[in-house]
């Protein structure tokens, strides 16, 4: 039936050639962790994140474009994200949107999704950045009818790259990103 | 031999005595937040975030012993999706009309050295009531120079089975029965 038959348990239903999946809002966020005075993790959560995401295991190619918008981020506490969108951290108003662009995709055996390589802009700053899937797998959703793939995926970063130095060095400089995502086929 | 025996007796109760400071905690809203996490068909890992959550910590670092006693706002739940927060916070899941509140108590602190390692208690969730066991993945103490007093705290997590609080909904569907609990804590000294 095509090229990459045999066994693909990621895959619930392998596909011939790339095919391009939209962001479901309900399952793609991405929320940051930073150690606050060395004692305890403190976490926002920003998205939902929009985009699509195209993949095509056999040939092991990848494109993702996504737009993350930074106004959402919510931490829980009003308090924490006005301080977190002044311009010496997130600066929310100068720049609404971070984004995250990549073509470089590492596939598993099964044709899942282990890494993806890219571009994180955040305030207007460009750095690479690497996502790491902790998990990923691909269904056929029984309630959207579609194919649906997804995953949770880790990242770090250093904030001070970026230019949000606020709080250095008693609010760590390591960022930890933890990233759901699920994407919804045609 | 006695009077030695008794002697150092005494030395040790007096050492105790001047190291024991039990000292109540109480939570810093804005750094103490539970999240749970559960797997999505097998696919992602969906989270929710209780955004009040109040109580107090009692905490002798010498006798190694400590208390808590926690309330968590379960109508505060935020998913990020207006449309799932309600479902988990409907009669079908969280019941949170009927049970507004979830609280954690506890009165056995693991010590591993000076830090906390482990807390063991009981759960009150969807109005039922089990034991619970949290590991610390961090705890410290330090003086914050904002609000210039002492502030304990560190980062928790717990499993628990939902079925065991009456939480059974999606089982047939696939949801998974572990919840995983993700815990903030800091609290400043009183």
């Amino acid at each position: 039936m095509c090229a990459s038959a045999g066994p693909v348990p990621a895959l619930a239903q392998p596909v011939a050639g790339p095919v391009t999946y939209q962001l479901d809002p309900n399952h793609t966020f991405v929320t940051f962790e930073v150690m606050h005075f060395g004692t305890s993790t403190l976490r926002g959560r920003i998205g939902p994140v929009t985009g699509e995401v195209t993949i095509d295991p056999a040939a092991k190619m990848g494109d993702v474009r996504l737009r993350i918008p930074v106004t959402t981020l919510s931490t829980g506490s009003r308090l924490l994200d006005a301080r977190l969108e002044q311009p010496d951290l997130l600066a929310t108003v100068e720049y609404p949107e971070a984004y995250f662009v990549a073509t470089k995709f590492q596939f598993d055996a099964a044709g899942g999704v282990k890494e993806v390589r890219g571009e994180f802009t955040l305030r207007g700053v460009g750095e690479p950045l690497s996502l790491v899937a902790r998990s990923f797998a691909c269904r056929q959703d029984a309630m959207l009818k579609r194919r649906v793939c997804g995953g949770d995926f880790d990242a770090d970063l250093k904030r001070s790259r970026f230019g949000a130095t606020l709080g250095l060095p008693f609010v760590s400089d390591d960022v930890h990103l933890v990233i759901q995502v699920e994407a919804i086929a045609p | 031999m006695f009077k030695t025996t008794l002697l150092a007796l005494v030395a040790a109760i007096g050492v105790t005595a001047a190291h024991a400071e039990s000292a109540t905690y109480a939570l810093d809203p804005s750094h103490s937040f539970a999240t749970f996490e559960i797997g999505h068909f097998g696919t992602s890992t969906n989270r929710g975030r209780f955004n009040k959550t109040s109580g107090t910590v009692t905490l002798d670092k010498a006798a190694k012993t400590g208390s808590l006693d926690v309330t968590v706002d379960t109508t505060s739940l935020d998913t990020g999706t207006a449309a799932f927060t309600k479902h988990i916070s409907s009669e079908e899941i969280l019941n949170v009309a009927a049970n507004p509140t979830a609280k954690l108590v506890a009165s056995k602190f693991v010590f591993n050295g000076d830090k906390v390692a482990e807390i063991d208690g009981n759960l009150t969730l969807n109005g039922k009531t089990n034991p619970v066991v949290l590991k610390a993945q961090n705890f410290n103490c330090y003086m914050n120079p904002m609000v210039k007093r002492e502030v304990c705290g560190g980062d928790f997590d717990a499993t628990i089975v939902r079925s065991q609080y009456g939480v059974s909904y999606g089982l047939n569907y696939g949801f998974p029965d572990n919840v995983h609990l993700v815990i903030q804590v800091e609290a400043v000294k009183q």
